[in-house]
């Protein structure tokens, strides 16, 4: 596998803007993402992150701006033939489909023959762990579960992008912590190039190659982690000085003591 | 069948004395229909007839009794009013649903319950005479639909919900196009919706008399006319022989319907 951002203008978002009624959305958002990186965007709930994500994926149109994908111009290209996939915050899965069949949602619209389906997918039931709940319906499966399928679902269509709009906020605490661990893994093992807005700095940090700060509608980036960790907009100072005020108070003999040297 | 043996028994005298009443009530009509429908020499204040006889039955469906050919009439009007009504209230449903003045379209589609049918019947009778449709099959069918279409549009918008407009985006972002969408999505889960929607607008149309009165103009023979026109010669058991016929798909129905709800459940 190739180092995170092999070809560095992979996804290029140029000038996007959108208002609904007075209120401006987004208001000339402008990026790049490079090929098998993860571009985080923290930002507060009602600061365009899913009408950003919603635009790249074809489901709202913007009012300008354009957006490329490799050599292709995707600005007008209806959602189904951009094969960038997203993924909800609430784990969306088709109720009337068991998991195997959800799986396998994207493969079918292809109409790819069986044994092509089974090649592509079982590699990722193995990987998500899903082999104990292939046949059971949605009602059926816990929260995590619910979002691994849609992560698997997702991963199965091989997208040249994937857009994840929180897929882990409905989590509780631990389920999420193995999510994020579990995204960081298999984006790696499979090359994947993903934009990923969250609200939480620590979500952002652990998921992402690359980083952005989304508020009002504007887009900040930063070159790196220390770059966005240092800027005041992102929180990450002042997050560090908290924990760095309750090291003080722990006691010494705290194996699981957080060190901030 | 044991359980519910056991509870039926394990309940108190009266209720079980309520529950038969009330059983007794509902299937009464019934039981005196297919009385009328045999019944010879019924004469006041008897309480039975003194003689049954099949004859009825047989005038209705013998060779001049034409009882076939307007169940078949009535079951041809009922289908295609019951699957044109449902088809065009799923569309309708979905745009009114997702449109930014959803009450204003609901109120609307709710116009055709102002009026009953026989009213919207008279109301339409002027346009379809210019129009060519009274006294015929489309006219009815047409007139019919109007009424259905609003029934469906209330029953079916219920449907629709942000969270289905997300499977839908949801699908065509896994490369799904409209027609996919429909197929693999909503119409498997709008599947029981839809049985509900076509079973009660087959009935609608089914049980209707004014609005196939009034634009059929007596040339598009259902059972319902029939009914009445035999209850209009003073012959009650031809009457009670097609009120019966016309109980048999709402019966039908109903057993279905209950099996839709267990289903779903």
């Amino acid at each position: 596998m190739s180092a995170p951002g092999n070809n560095p203008g992979f996804v290029a978002v140029e000038g996007l803007a959108k208002r609904f009624g007075p209120e401006r959305v987004l208001d000339g958002i402008t990026f790049t993402v490079g090929s098998e990186s993860v571009f985080a965007i923290l930002g507060r709930s009602g600061g365009g992150k899913t009408t950003l994500l919603k635009i790249l994926a074809g489901l709202v149109s913007a009012d300008s701006g354009r957006f490329r994908l490799g050599e292709t111009d995707l600005t007008f290209v209806p959602p189904e033939r951009r094969k960038i996939v997203y993924l909800y915050q609430e784990p969306l899965l088709f109720p009337h489909l068991n998991v195997r069949e959800n799986l396998v949602f994207g493969l079918r619209l292809r109409h790819l023959d069986e044994s092509t389906i089974r090649a592509r997918i079982e590699p990722l039931i193995e990987r998500l762990g899903l082999a104990a709940q292939l046949e059971k319906m949605p009602a059926q499966l816990s929260g995590g579960q619910r979002q691994r399928v849609a992560f698997g679902r997702a991963l199965a269509v091989q997208p040249p992008l994937l857009l994840l709009d929180e897929p882990f906020g409905s989590l509780d605490a631990t389920t999420r912590a193995d999510m994020q661990r579990l995204f960081k893994q298999v984006a790696r093992q499979v090359g994947i190039t993903a934009i990923f807005v969250t609200h939480d700095l620590k979500e952002a940090l652990i998921v992402g190659d690359r980083f952005g700060h989304l508020d009002a509608g504007r887009l900040r980036t930063f070159s790196d982690r220390s770059a966005f960790l240092a800027d005041s907009s992102s929180g990450g100072a002042a997050e560090i000085a908290f924990w760095r005020s309750l090291d003080c108070q722990l006691p010494a003999s705290t194996d699981a003591q957080p060190k901030f040297n | 069948m044991s359980v519910n043996s056991n509870h039926i028994s394990s309940l108190p005298a009266w209720r079980r004395t309520l529950g038969v009443i009330v059983i007794g009530w509902c299937w009464l009509p019934v039981v005196y229909l297919a009385l009328l429908s045999v019944a010879r020499d019924w004469a006041f204040p008897k309480l039975l007839p003194s003689s049954l006889s099949l004859a009825a039955w047989r005038l209705a469906f013998g060779p001049g009794g034409n009882l076939g050919t307007s169940f078949m009439m009535s079951t041809a009007v009922a289908l295609l009013v019951a699957t044109l009504a449902t088809g065009a209230g799923l569309v309708a449903s979905r745009t009114f649903a997702y449109h930014r003045r959803r009450g204003w379209w609901v109120l609307a589609a709710h116009a055709p319950f102002v009026l009953s049918p026989v009213i919207l019947g008279t109301c339409l009778l002027f346009l379809f005479i210019k129009l060519h449709l009274v006294g015929t099959f489309v006219g009815v069918v047409a007139g019919q639909f109007i009424f259905c279409y609003g029934y469906a549009i209330i029953l079916l918008i219920g449907f629709w919900n942000p969270h289905l407009a997300a499977l839908e985006s949801l699908a065509r972002t896994l490369g799904a196009g409209r027609w996919q969408v429909f197929r693999r999505v909503l119409l498997p889960l709008a599947r029981p919706m839809l049985a509900v929607c076509f079973f009660q607008t087959f009935l609608i149309s089914w049980l209707d008399f004014g609005l196939v009165a009034v634009i059929g103009a007596g040339k598009v023979p259902v059972l319902t006319l029939r009914v009445f026109e035999y209850l209009g010669s003073g012959n009650v058991n031809l009457a009670a022989v097609v009120a019966l016929c016309l109980m048999i798909p709402p019966l039908a129905i109903l057993l279905l319907n209950r099996r839709l709800a267990t289903l779903a459940v």
